[in-house]
């Protein structure tokens, strides 16, 4: 029996399973198929970019019908406003702002009919999306992949519960891969996950096969959460957050020389930008999360959102061990 | 019911909560108290004459029937090196001023050493059931005593690498601790801080990665994150944050009033009150030369120039210089005693464990 919790009832869903707006990765296809399978897709919005926004959105009128989100970096949207009313017009179920504050979009996103989201880091955050009107609050734990702060999903996640006091569902998101991930989060008292890694490496996500592979690859312990990625491509971000990506050459390079960098950072940027170009992940970033360790093939994404699922109830109904719970292929 | 009884059987406690052995701010007190509340009593020993360290387990004995598990460091022990001490007393000279001290008056030498031959008797003495090590394993000879003696042996791993590498030479209990852990970290084929991953990313993937039960540690102080440690394939838990601000502990008065006000954002990972890496909430010391400093002396030797400012700053009530050792999960602590907390606590993961199962 699927888990029901106030996210799947408030969302009309499912599965408590959200897809993270990874930038550029969660494309329409990757969207439409783990809403399909009964999570919600969120469209990776990322930093703003019109074309590619209304192709995709083009792209998932044309799907199931089952409720789709759109995400966005908050402070870059606040450059290009009028990519709300864009992504508005697709009537998603929810939209949802990450990385700033989202007080100025939320009576349009209201107004539409849209649930808000907000994704947040720390109580002065959640306090922040509850003022403006956050019908859903994500809590993120620094082991998330891309842009988060140094708090950690077992710290963050209770506290943001209980901040929030049952006025909006909480959503989990940072290390969480597998259905273990998902009833571990239930546990600490959130309404469901936020996945991006683990996604990333499905045959619907818009990334790189190369990126994909490296990801299936990779283990734990082999990324590093900082700023080099963000200087090598001069994308200055605001405090506190910093980036997580794959550890590779370049991270290894740069990793504690970072002011170094920045004294040669015309010169990195270009072999940055050049590398990113010709698709060379041993100096372009991918962008991942520290549970990468638990993830080891690139699969359909309805898979994905029904094996996680499966392996949450199988665990919660106390018919499974989790010490002994993987659905890892090669394990 | 709990939905692992791997530990339970192993150690035969009744609930699968360890008490991280803390190192300076615990004794037999705390220890018997979680044994009576049915958790694992942990002691301490780094600090320890093996004589202390022998009248502490007998203590602990004498007030609970109940096992008993003894802590060691073992790193590699580095002599103190002159140059670096001078270069860290010369840091630290405008303090030693402050406090009206005398830079050049003998002191003490910090007193945390690695497991040896002696220890090594006194464990084959004591016959403890559970032995743990921090950074690492002893040497082979010393470990097959331990075995020989009976004892489980615990140790803690921050990576996946680590908890391979721990259970390839012996180890018997894995606790995976997590960059919210308090105190030091367990890192020992790592020196990469950036690179220690949050425990509900490490736990997972070290439960993947071993066969052995699976400790998990940091960051965990309430039923909720007990609960979700099980959902996650734990054997059981170790909690060190959530007992510091109980009667048993000896944290000093000042302290408690720190650790009472700290929030879970309050904690950094410090070298600079040991010269290896530990969290806990920042001191002044802390906040001034670090978090991290290269003029940090090597592992333990960093304690020794702060003695006398510690000891100063404490005769006025101020805790400058004093170790605040607490993980991200400090704001969850309560103030209570550690029996009724341990019961407490376990009610709390049972009813959340149970109750989504139902």
């Amino acid at each position: 029996m699927p888990i029901g919790t106030p996210l799947t009832e408030l969302l009309g869903i499912r599965h408590p399973i959200l897809l993270a707006p990874m930038d550029v990765i969660s494309g329409a296809q990757l969207t439409a198929a783990v809403s399909a399978a009964g999570g919600l897709g969120i469209l990776g919005g990322g930093y703003g970019d019109k074309a590619w926004l209304e192709q995709e959105i083009r792209r998932l009128e044309g799907h199931s019908g089952a409720p789709f989100g759109v995400g966005f970096i908050t402070w870059s949207l606040a450059k290009r406003p009028e990519l709300l009313d864009i992504a508005l017009r697709a009537r998603p179920r929810a939209f949802m702002l990450s990385f700033g504050d989202p007080a100025p979009f939320a009576p349009r996103i209201k107004d539409a009919g849209a649930l808000l989201i907000c994704q947040v880091q720390s109580e002065d955050m959640a306090r922040q999306a509850l003022d403006a009107g956050a019908d859903i609050l994500i809590a993120q734990g620094a082991e998330a992949g891309g842009h988060g702060a140094s708090r950690t999903t077992v710290d963050i996640v209770p506290a943001i519960v209980d901040l929030v006091a049952g006025r909006a569902p909480v959503v989990a998101a940072g290390g969480i891969a597998d259905g273990r991930g998902l009833a571990a989060m239930l546990m600490l008292g959130a309404s469901g996950v936020l996945m991006g890694t683990r996604f990333y490496a499905s045959r619907e996500a818009d990334g790189a096969e190369e990126a994909k592979r490296r990801i299936c690859a990779a283990r734990s312990g082999s990324t590093v959460r900082g700023i080099l990625f963000d200087l090598s491509r001069n994308n200055v971000w605001p405090a506190p957050f910093t980036g997580r990506c794959l550890i590779n050459d370049h991270a290894r390079r740069w990793i504690g020389r970072e002011l170094e960098m920045l004294q040669n950072v015309n010169e990195v940027a270009a072999e940055y930008a050049a590398a990113k170009a010709a698709g060379n992940f041993d100096i372009a970033a991918v962008i991942a999360g520290e549970a990468v360790g638990l993830i080891h093939d690139i699969a359909p994404a309805a898979e994905l959102v029904e094996r996680i699922a499966t392996e949450a109830e199988q665990i919660m109904m106390g018919r499974r061990n989790s010490a002994t719970a993987s659905d890892i292929p090669n394990r | 019911m709990w939905p692992d009884h791997r530990l339970l059987n192993l150690f035969k406690i009744e609930n699968p909560i360890v008490l991280a052995p803390m190192a300076g701010v615990m004794d037999a007190e705390l220890a018997i108290a979680v044994a009576q509340g049915g958790g694992l009593a942990s002691l301490p020993c780094a600090m320890l004459s093996v004589e202390k360290a022998r009248e502490q387990v007998n203590t602990i004995r004498q007030r609970a029937a109940a096992p008993v598990n003894m802590n060691f460091f073992c790193h590699t022990a580095v002599e103190a090196d002159a140059v670096s001490e001078g270069g860290w007393k010369r840091r630290l000279a405008s303090y030693y001023s402050e406090f009206g001290l005398d830079p050049a008056a003998p002191v003490t030498a910090a007193n945390r050493a690695p497991f040896d031959a002696a220890m090594c008797a006194l464990v084959e003495e004591l016959k403890p059931e559970v032995v743990s090590f921090h950074f690492g394993l002893p040497e082979a000879a010393l470990l097959a005593r331990l075995k020989a003696a009976g004892c489980t042996v615990l140790a803690s791993a921050t990576i996946v690498r680590e908890a391979i590498w721990l259970e390839q030479h012996g180890a018997d209990v894995i606790i995976a601790q997590g960059a919210e852990a308090g105190g030091h970290r367990g890192m020992f084929l790592t020196d990469r801080l950036a690179e220690q991953p949050g425990l509900f990313a490490l736990l997972p993937q070290v439960v993947d990665a071993v066969k052995l039960p699976v400790i998990a540690a940091g960051g965990i102080a309430d039923g909720r994150g007990i609960a979700a440690a099980f959902a996650l394939g734990a054997a059981g838990v170790q909690l060190g944050s959530a007992y510091l601000r109980c009667p048993e502990s000896k944290v000093i008065a000042p302290a408690r009033v720190v650790l009472a006000a700290a929030g879970d954002d309050t904690t950094v990972i410090t070298n600079v009150m040991t010269g290896r890496p530990a969290r806990g909430v920042a001191n002044r010391v802390i906040r001034e030369v670090g978090p991290i400093s290269s003029d940090a002396p090597a592992f333990p030797h960093a304690a020794t120039a702060l003695t006398p400012l510690k000891v100063a700053a404490e005769k006025l009530g101020r805790v400058d210089f004093t170790n605040l050792w607490a993980g991200q999960a400090i704001g969850l602590g309560r103030e209570m005693p550690a029996a009724e907390l341990t019961r407490v606590l376990a009610a709390e993961a049972l009813a959340r464990l149970g109750q989504l199962a139902g």
